[in-house]
């Protein structure tokens, strides 16, 4: 019996010393949870489209929960792997093997077929096949975007260099590399099909798709070591659920998601090859 | 001779001032609403531009909010910063933690939000306002803008407004001033012209230079003056010969008056010394008839009617006589005639008491004063008998100094002018005492008897 209330007077306070030092966040803590997204949209429409989201979270979770960014994909990353700022992150699919790495765990992923990057030209352009694009001016996303990485694999994969034989112009928004090409501003563009789906159809009767990259898995969500494995636990049963019921149905429809399933951190590891170094 | 007119009666100065007043008070207004303008244009200026600012800023910082941004969004706001009334600007973020301060923003002690620049507890105009997306709050925005550049401001247009207003209220009065001297100098000249006119100076004329309202009235002015010029003439000529014809009037009433006096004690002393000598004559042969009758009882009877009548026809001739020219006058003076005077008016007028004084030597006052007093006594006593119906009559007779003081006073009916005024006897009395260079006063009123008071001077 002393025994015991000695173990106990050592561990208990060992415990609480643990515990605060990792702040380690029940889902029901005082503390609001940061929810990491990444800039691949303005902040603003950022917080348009996932506001539902966040507020389906908090009112589950009974815990506040606030969206945060970052000013671009470098210094998201950056805050995701070195100061581990994101409890969930919602990071593009080539960016997670480095969470995982700075110990993110993986919870779920958007329940889709995939992403894939198109590229896309004026109707009117003599541009026939993906060949034609050497010399050519192709507007795309950030360089460390998704959207880059499957487009420059999609080239070299067709003997197109895209350091020499390609003028790949950056742009801050897939839209506007879209726009881009409407306007003549380049001959060609190349982002992510979402966006492209979701374009005004005034401008994608002017445009055509010239060709379309491979998919790849579509964006984990994970969370951070703040996260209890609980309180992990909880926010994947609420995700997965949502496609179930009706006000999760409604949250999907705004995000433009159809659901979130189960996955595995190896789903992602074949970006190991092209992984992104900040 | 009309006295000048005191300065704030007179119209042109009423005038003047009554404009300066007025356009005085009218600017006083201006400027007082010119200042209150001016303090809630810059006023209302500083709230706007805070709220646009903070406004902006709120907008704005949304997007480096929910990114973290702090750089980015400090380089903005520093841009921002540059506006001269801006004192501080804070940005706190979800957790109220200040993460952006630009200028003294004093954290320990945290401004609250002030609702209007005219309405701070200090000189700051604080505001805050919450940093939203799309509804998530972001954060809060803090600023502070100093009241000084604008109550400086203030001050400047305030004391910019009063120097104007000041000059302009010279600048007004002494335009009003002139012009209005200017326009009611004609009217000071009509004025001056109707004093001289009252002072009796005709020839004066007023310049009609300009046909307007005053100069139409100066011109009726100079009519009216050569008028009454005119009239005033010919006034003074008919005054001038009336006074005249009453003066050689006069002389002729007291020409008459003592003729008149003449003739009556003329008339007496014939009547004395021919009828009254052959009336003693004709009863002294009549008595002497009745006694040598020797008792015939026809001729003592015939002689003793004669003698009645001539005692009769005496007794009328004596009473003539003494109604003529009272003997006692001449022989015993004034104060004793009249005493007899007085006494056989009270036997004629039994129901009336008459009392009579004297005072002072009234017995070297001459023939023609006597005889003056006397029948102005007598006039009074006649017609206080005829008109008064009065139970006591007092009369005093008193020489004082150089004057005589004659006082008759009755208790009767009063004087009731139109009853004197029918007959001569008041202007009678009238013209003896002008005759004596003296004065005459009636004091009565209808029911308080009648007092009549005369004033003669002693000469020598």
């Amino acid at each position: 019996m002393k025994s015991r209330i000695f173990l106990s007077a050592i561990l208990l306070p060992l415990f609480a010393c643990t515990c605060l030092a990792n702040k380690t966040h029940h889902c029901s803590a005082a503390s609001p949870v940061t929810f990491g997204i990444l800039p691949f949209v303005s902040a603003e429409q950022l917080v348009i489209r996932f506001t539902p989201l966040v507020n389906y979270l908090s009112h589950h979770l009974n815990v506040e929960v606030r969206i945060e960014t970052a000013p671009s994909f470098i210094e998201f990353s950056r805050r995701t792997t070195e100061d581990k700022r994101y409890d969930i992150l919602f990071t593009a699919p080539h960016f997670y093997p480095l969470a995982h790495k700075s110990g993110y765990r993986l919870i779920a992923s958007v329940d889709s077929a995939g992403m894939r990057a198109v590229f896309v030209v004026s109707k009117k352009s003599h541009i026939q096949n993906i060949n034609d694009l050497k010399g050519k001016r192709l507007a795309t996303v950030d360089t460390n975007s998704l959207a880059a990485l499957l487009v420059r694999k999609y080239l070299t994969e067709h003997d197109i260099n895209p350091d020499t034989d390609v003028n790949i112009i950056a742009t801050p928004t897939h839209n506007a590399s879209l726009l881009s090409a409407y306007h003549g501003v380049t001959d060609a563009s190349a982002l992510m099909q979402p966006p492209y789906e979701a374009a005004s159809e005034q401008v994608k009767n002017s445009m055509r798709i010239l060709a379309k990259t491979d998919r790849a898995p579509h964006i984990p969500i994970s969370v951070g070591d703040k996260i209890s494995s609980a309180c992990a636990t909880q926010i994947r049963e609420l995700l997965l659920a949502m496609s179930s019921t009706t006000e999760g149905k409604q949250v999907l429809k705004h995000n433009r998601f159809s659901g979130f399933r189960l996955s595995r951190a190896e789903e992602y590891e074949k970006f190991n090859a092209l992984i992104f170094r900040p | 001779m009309t006295k000048a007119i005191p300065l704030f009666q007179s119209l042109r100065c009423r005038l003047i001032v009554s404009v300066v007043i007025i356009e005085i008070v009218m600017l006083s207004i201006l400027v007082w609403n010119n200042i209150s303008i001016i303090q809630t244009t810059h006023t209302d200026r500083l709230h706007d531009t805070a709220s646009s600012m903070i406004q902006q800023i709120a907008n704005t910082s949304g997007t480096y909010m929910v990114a973290v941004d702090y750089a980015t969004l400090e380089d903005y706001l520093k841009n921002m910063s540059h506006y001269s009334e801006l004192l501080y600007l804070a940005i706190f973020d979800r957790d109220d933690k200040l993460v952006i301060s630009l200028g003294p923003y004093p954290e320990n002690k945290r401004p609250r939000a002030d609702t209007s620049p005219a309405q701070t507890d200090d000189d700051i105009f604080d505001i805050s306002q919450d940093i939203q997306i799309a509804g998530q709050p972001m954060g809060k925005v803090a600023i502070g803008f100093s009241l000084s550049l604008m109550q400086d401001a203030i001050k400047k247009s305030r004391i910019r407004g009063m120097s104007i207003a000041a000059i302009e209220i010279i600048l007004t009065v002494l335009v009003t001033v002139v012009i209005g001297l200017g326009l009611t100098r004609r009217l000071g000249l009509l004025s001056n012209a109707a004093a001289q006119v009252e002072a009796g100076n005709y020839s004066i004329t007023v310049p009609t230079e300009i046909g307007d309202e005053v100069g139409k009235t100066a011109i009726a002015f100079n009519r009216m003056v050569a008028e009454v010029s005119n009239r005033t003439r010919l006034l003074q000529q008919e005054k001038s010969h009336s006074t005249k014809l009453l003066k050689e009037n006069r002389q002729l009433i007291h020409y008459s008056l003592q003729i008149q006096e003449l003739e009556r004690k003329h008339l007496a002393r014939e009547l004395h010394d021919e009828l009254g000598q052959c009336l003693t004559a004709i009863q002294a042969d009549a008595e002497l008839i009745r006694d040598l009758s020797n008792k015939d009882p026809r001729i003592t009877t015939s002689a003793t009617a004669i003698m009645e009548v001539s005692s009769r026809v005496y007794d009328v001739v004596h009473s003539m006589m003494h109604r003529l020219r009272p003997g006692v006058l001449d022989n015993l003076g004034l104060v004793e005639a009249l005493k007899d005077e007085i006494k056989a008016w009270e036997t004629r007028n039994i129901e009336t008491d008459c009392s009579f004084t004297t005072d002072g030597d009234l017995s070297q006052l001459g023939e023609h004063t006597n005889i003056t007093l006397y029948r102005i006594v007598q006039e009074c006593l006649t017609n206080i008998s005829k008109h008064a119906n009065a139970k006591h009559v007092s009369i005093s007779l008193i020489k004082h100094h150089q004057k005589l003081l004659l006082e008759v006073q009755d208790n009767g009916n009063g004087f009731i002018s139109r009853e004197y005024n029918k007959g001569l006897g008041l202007i009678g009395m009238r013209e003896r005492v002008e005759s004596l260079n003296g004065s005459l006063q009636l004091n009565s009123k209808p029911g308080e008897g009648l007092s009549i008071c005369i004033s003669v001077p002693l000469s020598g």
